[in-house]
């Protein structure tokens, strides 16, 4: 399981633990009563001083992270994440798994499998996308979307496959997404042919800060410093129009990165 | 039994409870000398959390009814009438008074279990902010999604209206801010979690458990506050063994202050 999936699902049962956490405290503090009642009162003291300084040391932080960019960007990707999440309509879901009831077809999978992967239904997604592909193998969004599910399910190989069968069925399919992704998979596998992938999307597409940050750390293990470092000038020069949340992280990844070294060269 | 609820849903529980709020200010005797009016509150039910430690358990409830004068009976009056008739209509009679109660009851536990002692709390307010609660519950439910009720200037005016009230608490020291957030959160989960048809989702039933489980730790810390030092005081008197005896003593110090040191045990406990 990848870092990020695992972050969201412990991040997805903290608000459920620390109200358990919250019930049990008296239960705790009676408990230890009946054994020291001293203890008691220096344990629960203790705890609301490590509590009170924690919130002003939390809060202090915030404020200096403020001032830097990648803590603004952290903030602001996190922010939009925990907004989507709550303001997911589950209607076209529920109506596409319903119709998928009556009649089976590849396009109904991927309806459901597209809109489930939206929703961060990870599971549910990959399982209609998987379907979608047996029935309909010339879609080459179909074989995108199943990347994707896999990607986020951190099965990179298959990720890999699958984008290179989207990008075979349609050469530049979502504006370079397969070829760019493709790449990425292959180089969090450790495949040298990353390097030539991801340089290919850039020459093709132009790119984006997230692209060109992949393209640095491909360089980077390619043992390429002064090519990664361009990369990562060009991921952290000012945009022409607003970013969204996600290539707004990445290009704050790269000013962090280029912080200090004077930009590219 | 139906027929006995179907009954009780016709009775008019926000005007009864207009009209208790006022026979209560009434027979408080607001205008009478100071200690006469306090010792009606004491009488007639205002919520200290050592008196519910001494068996006044009834007071968790009737403190939602008393209030400390004209201005605080107004104010909650006018938020009972702007948010009591809706909800009683769309809830039911029964439905609303077991919020009410409940607002109320969240709003005692949380005094309980994070005031001093013997500071004295009145005023439906912290019922009042259960039903607060319940109608945003109510919104967030009736939605696409549980935030869709902010494209409604209705339901967006009760959210503002809810965080300025939790400023004023926040201003003035004289409101309990405590019993506010407990009967919102009480109000809410209730509402949210429980007034709802269908089978629960896997997630809501542990939603559920965990909400039970908040409520048995609020009763319990109301009940058995073991690090409070009128528990202590009484536990301490209550106690023969004299080894128990030294240990909540050192705990009651503790607790009185705890910058200081815990002292030595007592000369006949040392020499053992």
């Amino acid at each position: 399981m990848p870092a990020g999936r695992t972050t969201r699902a412990a991040l997805r049962t903290l608000p459920l633990a620390l109200t358990f956490a919250v019930a049990a405290w008296p239960f705790v503090l009676w408990l230890v009563h009946r054994v020291d009642a001293e203890a008691a009162v220096r344990t629960e003291q203790t705890v609301v001083a490590a509590l009170k300084t924690g919130a002003w040391l939390l809060g202090g932080l915030l404020l200096v992270g403020l001032a830097v960019p990648l803590a603004r960007a952290f903030l602001r990707l996190h922010g939009s994440r925990i907004w989507l999440s709550l303001s997911q309509d589950m209607a076209p879901l529920l109506r596409a798994q319903s119709e998928l009831r009556h009649f089976e077809s590849g396009a109904r999978h991927f309806e459901v499998g597209r809109l489930a992967r939206l929703r961060r239904r990870d599971d549910l997604a990959l399982v209609h996308l998987q379907r979608a592909v047996e029935l309909e193998a010339g879609a080459a969004s179909h074989w995108h979307w199943l990347g994707l599910a896999q990607f986020d399910h951190g099965d990179w190989t298959a990720a890999a496959e699958s984008f290179r069968r989207a990008e075979a069925l349609d050469p530049g399919h979502a504006f370079g997404g397969a070829l760019l992704l493709r790449g990425r998979a292959l180089h969090l596998l450790g495949a040298p042919e990353a390097l030539a992938l991801l340089a290919e999307h850039g020459r093709r597409h132009g790119g984006s800060p997230k692209s060109h940050v992949w393209l640095a750390e491909a360089y980077t293990r390619a043992g390429d410093a002064a090519a990664a470092r361009t990369a990562l000038g060009i991921a952290a020069a000012p945009p022409r129009t607003k970013l969204s949340a996600e290539e707004n992280w990445f290009r704050a990844i790269a000013r962090m990165r280029t912080f200090g070294r004077g930009g590219p060269r | 039994m139906k027929d006995v609820l179907r009954s009780a849903d016709e009775i008019p529980v926000t005007l009864v409870t207009a009209l208790a709020y006022g026979t209560l200010a009434v027979m408080t005797k607001p205008f009478g000398p100071p200690d006469e009016f306090a010792e009606q509150l004491h009488r007639l039910g205002h919520l200290t959390p050592n008196l519910v430690l001494t068996g006044e358990a009834w007071r968790l409830l009737a403190h939602a009814f008393l209030h400390v004068g004209p201005v605080h009976l107004l104010l909650n009056l006018a938020s009972l009438a702007a948010f009591g008739p809706a909800l009683e209509r769309s809830l039911g009679s029964v439905r609303f008074l077991g919020l009410y109660l409940v607002g109320a009851l969240g709003g005692g536990l949380l005094v309980c279990c994070s005031y001093d002692p013997r500071q004295p709390v009145v005023g439906g307010s912290g019922a009042l902010f259960g039903l607060m609660g319940a109608a945003m519950a109510m919104n967030m439910r009736s939605g696409r999604h549980v935030l869709a009720f902010l494209d409604f200037e209705g339901p967006r005016r009760l959210v503002v209206s809810i965080l300025v009230n939790l400023l004023f608490g926040v201003v003035y020291p004289m409101v309990s801010n405590t019993a506010h957030v407990g009967g919102l959160v009480a109000g809410f989960l209730v509402t949210f979690l429980w007034l709802r048809p269908g089978e629960p989702s896997a997630v809501q039933t542990r939603w559920r458990l965990a909400s039970l489980a908040l409520a048995a730790g609020a009763a319990c810390g109301t009940f058995a506050p073991v690090t409070r030092s009128d528990w202590l005081q009484r536990e301490l008197l209550a106690t023969p063994d004299p080894v128990r005896r030294t240990d909540l003593l050192r705990a009651l110090e503790r607790s009185l202050d705890p910058r200081r040191a815990s002292f030595p045990a007592e000369p006949e406990q040392r020499g053992r």
